[in-house]
This record gives C-alpha cells, structure tokens and sequence, in this order.
C-alpha cells in the first residue's frame, strides 16, 4: 500500500482530491489499522495526517471549537473544562490508555461506530462539524452526520476539520454512563448521555439526552428531551422519560448483549444521569443516587 | 509499495523501508529483531506490544510503522539501562509480579510511561493507566504491588 506524506491541510486536501476513494486519511489508526487487518477496508493509498498541527488545537469561541486530531488522551483529561464532562468521561473509556495516546476525537466521528463513546456527549452539546475540501467549506449538526453503521456524509475529498460544541450555560450539569461486560476495555453495551440546564427553581429549561449501541446511528431521543423539558425531577416524569428514550432506540442482539437487556438498562440509567446532571449543576432534587 | 522511515529505536537512530500497512510491532519485532515486544490479540485489546512513541504508550500491533518516521520509540528493551526501568524490574521480582511473563514486557512499559507522567500515582490511578494491559495469569495484585514497590525504589 502506498504513502502520501502531508504536512498542511492543504496538501492533505489535494491529495485526497487527486486520490478520491482509494485514499484514506489515517491519524491514530486504532480503528483503520484493525480494519485493514481484517480486509474490511482496501485503501491504495493511507495519507497520514497526524502532524497537522493546526488540527490538534482547542480553540474557545463561545463554546470549544475541538480540532479533528485532539486525541482522546487530551479530552480525557478534562481539556474543556468542568461543563463538558461528559466528553472527558467518554473520552476516558475509548479503550485504553494506549488508544487514548494516538486516538483521535475527528477518527472516532468519521469511523461512525455504533457504538462509538464520544458521540452521545458531542450530540448533547449541540455538536457541529466542519468540512473541508479542496472546492469548499460546509458545516452541518454531527446529528446529520451519520447515515448508517461505519457511513457517513464525508464525502472522499473531504477532511473533518473541527467539531464545535454549544457554548456553557449556568446552572448545568452533563454526563456520560457506560454500560459494559467489564469496567475497562470495553465496546459500550450502552453509552448513554444527558446534559440538562435549570431554571433557579430546578425546573429544566433544556435538556438533551443521546445514546450509543442502541441503533445503527447514535441516537438523540427528542421526545425524552421535550418531556424533561418545563418539568421539575420527579420519579414519575423520568419513568415518562425513560419510556420516551425506549420509543427512540432500536437496539439489537449481539454477541455483546441482547436488546432486552439493552432496553432493561435504560430505566436507572435515565435516573441515574438525571440525578448527576442535577448534582452537578447544584440544583437539589428529590431523586436519589446521584453521586458520580 | 515501500516507504522509507528514520527515526530512533532505544535512542538509536534507523532506517527501514516498510508498506503502508505495516504495524510498528512488525517493524520492532521483524525488522530491528527486538523480540521483548510481544504480540498478543493484534488488535490493540490486550496491551503486550505496548511501547513508548515520544514518551507516550501506544499498542505498537496497531499502530501504523509509517507514523513513527522522525519520532522515538522505546521498547522495553530500551528500559533495562535506565534508572525507573531497572526500579521497576527489580520491584516486579520482589513482588512475584510475573507468572507466565508474556504481558510483561507491556506491563514494564505502560508502568515506565506512568511514573515518568506521575512519580507517585494512587493505586485508582495506576489501576486506570494499567487497564490496558491484560494479564492473563490475572496476576494483578502483584503487579500492583510493584508498581507500589516501583514508587519507592525510585524515591
């Protein structure tokens, strides 16, 4: 297989639109490695885009504008800070240390895994991304993003630039739950992801709620989010909650875990990241077992 | 098709001609004949191939060889010179921290990376740096003994 070497996003740019789809951008190569061992990917050509330097930066413009090559290991380490610590907690379960060293934020996007753990936390907090080709620029919702299992709308000439989160709001509190066979080195069973905002009287004013391993795609369950939404944390409007997040996902039977058992977990885990999200936004609620 | 890459192994510097597919643990262990990296799951779950890229641990049986031209990589065998290396080997002896000895290598390596990172780690931390290397003899309360063991030999 063959090498380009590229030092700009300019020449990676031209290469991959000389190139088209027998190139393929590689950064960490945690995910593109196995996959070539696997010959599920057949590449002519790897571009290698790790020292692009102007890709590894966070930049603060309201929210973080999180370049494509920030590694796992820098947002793991709570790089952006205490309102986005659900993506430090995601960050810190892609596999382990050694995968956090090389892995890449923009690679964990544009890999699409169902059950990637970076993307719930990016869909709560409103995540866009940016495109870039050599013909232009576009920005669209990370929502809008994925079509299917390992597909997306990149398309062949076009590199993942950054990823922009909304900026932090007063009085809120975000998190992300894993759910796996083991503590460590595991393919999420569910990821599950809340960021909630408060009124000063407790009442949510925004919620978002996204999940991972329960559909082809990462979900964002709309209809939770409108529930909790005007509502005071109460055990009767997170059963309605959890009812609504079930009527978003479609999770299916692997050698992980069954979809029932999928669907079993998400009860407590919707009362369990309501209860965080409270605590962390220090708002008090009546709803027990929110220490994280 | 090959590419050529340079950089240093254990500080000294190499060149080899690799495919773009190549692993950096193919290149370590078949190239420079530096066997003491092991391969274990090839694919990056269990931690044995685990080797230093400009201080940081990377699973070297996913890591493609092309990346590492112009940077440094240690191995373990690039450890028994230095003074946290030979702590650590002597603290795994006393400790009975090695059964079957095929993860250690890894095991030495991610520990060298934490107490370069941290000099005195808490044991939830080491536990959190070491989750991705596996023992399979599970011989992990003696591993964390000497990574404890480790934090004193080196005050």
């Amino acid at each position: 297989m063959r090498v380009k070497r590229v030092k700009t996003t300019e020449e990676a740019l031209n290469t991959l639109a000389e190139f088209g789809d027998a190139a393929l951008p590689v950064a960490g190569g945690t995910d593109v490695m196995i996959q070539l061992s696997r010959n599920e990917i057949s590449p002519d050509l790897l571009v290698p885009i790790h020292e692009i330097a102007e890709l590894s930066t966070i930049e603060t413009n309201g929210g973080p504008c999180i370049g494509s090559l920030v590694t796992h290991e820098t947002l793991a380490k709570g790089a952006l800070g205490s309102s986005y610590r659900s993506v430090a907690e995601a960050a810190l379960t892609v596999g382990g240390w050694q995968t956090q060293t090389v892995g890449t934020l923009g690679g964990n996007i544009c890999n699409a895994s169902p059950a990637a753990d970076t993307l719930p936390p990016l869909l709560v907090h409103d995540a866009e991304v940016q495109l870039r080709s050599n013909t232009g620029r576009r920005s669209l919702s990370l929502d809008d993003f994925f079509l299917g299992r390992r597909e997306t709308v990149r398309q062949h000439d076009e590199l993942l630039i950054s990823v922009s989160l909304a900026p932090a709001a007063h009085r809120a509190g975000d998190v992300y739950l894993k759910v796996g066979r083991r503590g460590a080195m595991e393919v999420a069973v569910v990821g599950y992801a809340m960021r909630l905002v408060f009124d000063e009287d407790g009442t949510v004013s925004e919620a978002r709620v996204a999940l991972a391993s329960v559909a082809p795609v990462p979900v964002r369950a709309r209809g939770a989010e409108s529930l909790l939404e005007g509502r005071q944390l109460d055990e009767s409007t997170l059963t309605g909650v959890s009812e609504a997040v079930l009527d978003a996902i479609a999770p299916i039977d692997d050698l992980r875990a069954s979809a029932s058992y999928r669907k079993l977990l998400i009860p407590g885990l919707t009362h369990r990241a309501a209860a965080i999200c409270a605590q962390r936004a220090g708002v008090s609620t009546e709803l027990t077992g929110g220490r994280a | 098709m090959s590419s050529e890459i340079l950089f240093t192994v254990n500080g000294r510097a190499v060149t080899t001609a690799v495919d773009g597919a190549a692993t950096l643990l193919e290149v370590v262990r078949d190239h420079l004949d530096l066997i003491g990296t092991k391969e274990g799951c090839n694919e990056g779950e269990c931690g044995a191939c685990t080797v230093l890229i400009d201080g940081k641990p990377v699973d070297s049986c996913i890591y493609p060889a092309i990346l590492v031209d112009r940077h440094s990589v240690v191995t373990v065998e690039g450890l028994s010179s230095t003074t946290t290396g030979r702590a650590i080997q002597e603290a795994f002896l006393d400790a009975g921290g090695i059964q079957c000895g095929f993860c250690t290598p890894g095991f030495i390596v991610t520990i060298t990376a934490l107490l370069e990172h941290d000099p005195a780690p808490s044991q939830d931390d080491a536990r959190l740096a070491l989750a991705g290397n596996i023992c399979r003899c599970t011989g992990y309360s003696q591993i964390l003994d000497a990574v404890a063991g480790a934090i004193k030999g080196r005050e």
